[in-house]
């Protein structure tokens, strides 16, 4: 296996998150480069990578930089998503805590990109620790002359702001994040019929993760090739993948796109703890639908062979459960964390996302029966599909596949069983 | 889209082509058209929100079902409302909308006129599969002033009510509050609404959780009849719809108005001082003439109304309310001339600058100001001596008059707090048991049909005059 | 009681209000300057709150609501908010949480009666890969044993 540190090359280096240290070791190379190649070179360069963004979606960045870039409002905003919520996955405060300015150049060269000047860092309010280091290393940057008026002494001004969250898991779904950012209830908006920008206070705005920020002086400075150079050809690159549950080391180490899935939980994770047998592995944060042992035997990490298994790659978080799992358990697990979570803004995720946790807890406190195993799955059909967000269709992908591929743990379960 | 809006373009809907303007709301059109869509947060003058998730419709060529609040019209669109995807998902948003509904319709007030309801009967009729000891509880009796009660948990979070008065009134008491399914509509605690549209709330309130409580627990909706009229309460003549039953042992009886749409007028909405002005009109009412404070029957009463008149010498003057329809203001006119009489319907008296507002309330508070002027009727303070013969139809201003010889007809019992008694009182019926024209503060001119058909009818301007013109002469 | 922020806190807002294209962005800067003056949100201080950022105070209290780190009661000067998700729970939260009620006589969503601690689960920390984890406050501790509960909150006292 061929390991590769693209977005992590500097997180072993022991102060790394301070500015001198990151600089010895070539931070902010990429903006002069950026400076000299123009904003429009810069996106090509992105567009050219295939960078994929990293928070859950996989969408190709390019597309939504140009809506930004070419809309024709000259004040534009980047929001960096940083709300960092998704069970399994804890990527984003590596990059905040062992490379803050990694991202600080990133933002630099998206902001240059795409023509804007401000841009806000949306952290999760849990990360107030991890928070802290950034805006120590923000901080840094500003008396260093790298953010403020100009840019390394070019005539190109960014000002980075970190904005707190405050508990709430859908503030990480776009325009949830925006309408938070906008001082209001984070419920996310109706989506656009044709293809737009975000927008923040009515300005064209660009969302994008901290890693898929964190990505872009790399392709800047070693070119689009460079970053082809990894993963597949659909998939292309690197992520930062995370690894939970019951496996020897957790952690987050990062992989090309295409590694085979046993490969990375053996490799980084030194396998799956003592004496146990692999049963399932959730491939990519909470909300991608689980795999079984067999099907994470044959699953890759990336975007197109998690989708040929009916799942995601997601957040690439994954979190493994071995056979001491009770997956009636763990469903009910998640689905007690959608039923604290969902925003409450439209019917089938307020009423369905409680619903399903009352049936699963009913499972298992023996007292439901074969028809409401059905009518968990009715449930599941009606949130898919059919609400504002991705919220309830994911929930309803959680729901399906633990029902269905563990069907038989859950009809043990039921009334008639006991 | 809205560079395009105003072309007509085609669209099929459930194999029907139908002809809309392109760029509109598809929900709009198909209700326009008679297809019946169920919706909740979707209102005509509040616009989509796409909470609601009811209204979803078939598109060809969409992978997934599409609310139609938030699809826009363009041409070729092909549409099916009513396959049995669409009634599935019906079915199934309103099962959930459901769940933790207290189904306590036998003492909501909102029965008969319920969106939940009316959709169960057309999709749902299936058992309920939540228990009723495992719903979620929220508060049942709120009270948020200004006649308006919430019960969190009949709402179904459509959020009508927070775009009223967050986007419409632009006060800004009622949000939603918490998340999930503890989300609910509320005030900040302790406060309370402070508008004075808020009983609109009511009427947008698609389900029970908002009731009227000046209306709550008073009468079934199925036997009141909406009769449409046009409010009294001041100068803009607000359209509105007059609910009123007869039931066995009791008299034609309003029970509440409601605003109809007028976009000319009132838009969807009325004052809550216009909608409860029904109260006044079968309250206190002045029911027998009286003569020299004794009952007397309406021959006699013409009889009296007749000598008093024709024995009068001096200077008779006729004051008129504003409130009286054009057509009650012509008979006066015309037996005015008749007795030659001077007529005044002065305008200033009604003049209420603190009622005023920019919206519906306007500071004057007759409902007919425009007609008086259009008739030419003087709109000045008549000059009274202690001499003069007042004859007065129900002015105010008649009241704080310090005269010898007058005769009122009234509406209402109550006696002149200042002014002198009259001899001779004789009752009018109120707007509501007339017909007649008003015209509005804006010159549009309004007809009202009768309303209330009491058993016992108090005569109408029109039936008094036209009766002292078959009257006998009177012999000095 | 009434609430006023801060000179400094005021100060601060004032500058962040210039990195925002409007002052209604500071809702939730302006909430974190509440909790960390008084250590919940009281209904003075969303009238403050509005006030300052120029929208009706509904808004605020929708908001407040809204997110679970905002409180309108005070909670213990400790809130210990231990991560119930699923890489925690795998990972042997359920023993934890069984240990913090033993220790601190209390269940969930309760506080001692000294008024020190509030134990709440909450929702994924974001540390699955050192769970189980909980966090005191705004201080994150990881890879939890019962020991290590046993010094984190020997440390506190």
């Amino acid at each position: 296996m061929r390991e590769v540190k693209i977005v992590s090359r500097r997180f072993d280096i022991p102060g790394s998150h301070t500015l001198d240290i990151a600089r010895e070791h070539g931070a902010y190379e990429a903006v002069e480069r950026a400076f000299d190649m123009g904003p429009e070179a810069v996106l090509n360069a992105v567009c050219e990578s295939g960078l994929r963004g990293k928070g859950g979606g996989g969408a190709p960045a390019c597309g939504k930089w140009r809506l930004a870039k070419e809309h024709s409002d000259p004040t534009k905003f980047l929001a960096v998503n940083c709300d960092e919520s998704e069970p399994g996955t804890f990527k984003d405060r590596q990059i905040i805590t062992k490379d803050p300015h990694l991202l600080i150049e990133g933002i630099i060269l998206t902001c240059y990109a795409i023509g804007a000047h401000d841009a806000y860092v949306y952290i999760r309010g849990e990360y107030y620790g991890f928070q802290k280091i950034l805006q120590g290393a923000i901080d840094e940057a500003y008396a260093a002359g790298i953010l403020g008026e100009k840019t390394l002494g070019r005539e190109y001004r960014v000002d980075v702001t970190i904005h707190r969250g405050a508990g709430a898991y859908i503030c990480g779904e776009k325009s949830a994040l925006l309408e938070s950012m906008e001082g209001k209830r984070g419920h996310p908006r109706l989506k656009p019929h044709r293809k737009e920008p975000e927008w923040y206070f009515g300005r064209p705005t660009l969302v994008n993760n901290v890693e898929t920020i964190a990505t872009i002086p790399f392709i800047v400075k070693e070119g689009p090739e460079a970053y082809r150079n990894y993963g597949t050809e659909k998939s292309p690159g690197t992520m930062l993948f995370a690894l939970s549950g019951h496996v020897k080391r957790p952690g987050i180490y990062e992989a090309e796109f295409g590694t085979p899935m046993m490969a990375y939980i053996e490799h980084y994770g030194g396998g799956i703890r003592d004496g146990m047998a692999l049963k399932a592995v959730i491939p990519g944060g909470a909300s991608t639908p689980v795999l079984t042992a067999d099907e994470a035997r044959s699953a890759n990490l990336d975007y197109e062979s998690m989708r040929s298994l009916g799942s995601s790659l997601g957040t690439g978080g994954m979190i493994v459960m071995d056979e001491s799992v009770d997956m009636v358990e763990a469903l009910k697990n998640l689905l007690a964390f959608y039923h604290h979570e969902s925003c409450g803004q439209c019917t089938p995720c307020r009423e369905g996302t409680g619903w399903v946790d009352a049936i699963v807890a009913s499972v298992l406190k023996r007292e439901a029966d074969v028809a409401d195993l059905d009518k968990l799955l009715d449930i599941s059909w009606i949130m898919n599909g059919k609400t504002i967000c991705v919220f309830a269709p994911a929930v309803s992908g959680v729901i399906d596949a633990f029902v269905k591929k563990f069907r038989a743990e859950f009809e043990a379960c039921l009334r008639s069983h006991v | 889209m809205s560079e395009t809006l105003g072309r007509k373009v085609k669209i099929s809907v459930d194999g029907r082509i139908i002809e809309a303007e392109e760029g509109a709301i598809l929900l709009q059109v198909l209700l326009k058209n008679g297809f019946e869509i169920p919706y909740y947060c979707y209102h005509e003058a509040l616009g989509p929100d796409g909470n609601c998730r009811m209204c979803m419709v078939e598109i060809e060529g969409k992978k997934r079902p599409q609310i139609s609040c938030d699809t826009f019209v363009e041409e070729g669109l092909v549409i099916h409302t009513n396959t049995e995807n669409i009634r599935k998902v019906r079915r199934e948003i309103l099962e959930l909308q459901l769940i933790n509904h207290p189904v306590d319709c036998p003492i909501c007030d909102q029965a008969g006129e319920c969106s939940l309801q009316d959709y169960y009967m057309e999709y749902g009729l299936y058992h309920g599969s939540v228990e009723k000891g495992k719903k979620l509880h929220f508060n049942k009796h709120l009270d948020l002033g200004r006649n308006v009660m919430l019960d969190q948990e009949r709402c179904v979070l459509c959020q009508r009510c927070t775009r009223f008065t967050t986007n419409i009134t632009q006060t800004n008491e009622l949000g939603i509050v918490w998340r999930a399914d503890h989300s609910c509509v509320s005030t900040l605690p302790g406060r309370k609404l402070e508008n004075g549209y808020a009983m609109n709330l009511v009427d947008l309130c698609p389900v029970g959780a908002l009731t009227s409580k000046d209306f709550r627990f008073q009468q079934r909706v199925w036997f009141l009849t909406p009769t449409p009229s046009v409010c009294h309460g001041c100068a803009k003549g607000c359209n509105i719809f007059v609910d009123h039953a007869r039931l066995k042992y009791h008299d034609d009886t309003i029970y509440r108005f409601r605003p109809r749409k007028n976009p000319d007028i009132n838009g969807y909405f009325i004052c809550d001082d216009g909608r409860l002005s029904y109260k006044a009109l079968q309250t206190g009412r002045l029911e027998k003439a009286l003569f020299e404070g004794r009952e007397i029957g309406f021959d006699e009463a013409v009889r009296e109304l007749k000598k008093s008149v024709e024995c009068t010498t001096g200077r008779i003057v006729i004051l008129a309310d504003a409130n009286l329809y054009t057509e009650e203001l012509e008979m006066i006119q015309i037996f005015a001339n008749r007795i030659g009489a001077w007529l005044y319907a002065p305008l200033e008296s009604y003049i209420d600058e603190k009622f005023a507002d920019e919206w519906l309330r306007n500071a004057m508070r007759a409902a007919n100001a425009k007609g008086v002027e259009k008739l030419g009727i003087a709109t000045t303070m008549p000059e009274i001596k202690r001499d003069t013969l007042l004859i007065n139809f129900n002015h105010p201003v008649a009241d704080s008059l310090d005269v010898r010889r007058r005769i009122d007809f009234l509406t209402h019992a109550e006696g002149p707090e200042t002014g002198s008694r009259a001899d001779l009182t004789l009752p009018i019926a109120v707007w509501s048991e007339a017909s007649g024209t008003l015209i509005n503060i804006d010159g549009l001119e309004q007809r009202c049909e009768q309303v209330i058909y009491p058993s016992d009818p108090v005569p109408t301007v029109i039936r008094w005059l036209e009766a002292y013109e078959l009257g006998e002469r009177c012999i000095v | 009681m009434g609430f006023a922020f801060t000179e400094e806190n005021l100060e601060e807002l004032e500058a962040l209000a210039k990195r925002y294209p409007s002052k209604e962005a500071l809702m939730l800067p302006a909430l974190w300057k509440v909790m960390e003056q008084d250590g919940y949100v009281s209904m003075d201080a969303i009238d403050v709150v509005a006030d300052y950022l120029g929208v009706p105070p509904m808004k605020v209290y929708g908001v407040v609501t809204f997110y679970t780190m905002f409180h309108l009661e005070p909670v213990g000067t400790y809130h210990i908010q231990l991560c119930r998700t699923l890489s925690c729970s795998l990972c042997g939260k359920g023993e934890i949480l069984q240990y913090l009620r033993n220790k601190l006589g209390i269940d969930v969503g309760e506080t001692t009666p000294d008024g020190k601690f509030t134990l709440s689960q909450v929702e994924c920390l974001g540390s699955c890969g050192t769970a189980p984890v909980m966090q005191i406050n705004d201080t994150l501790y990881e890879n939890l044993t019962p020991e290590k509960v046993d010094e984190i909150l020997e440390g506190l006292k």
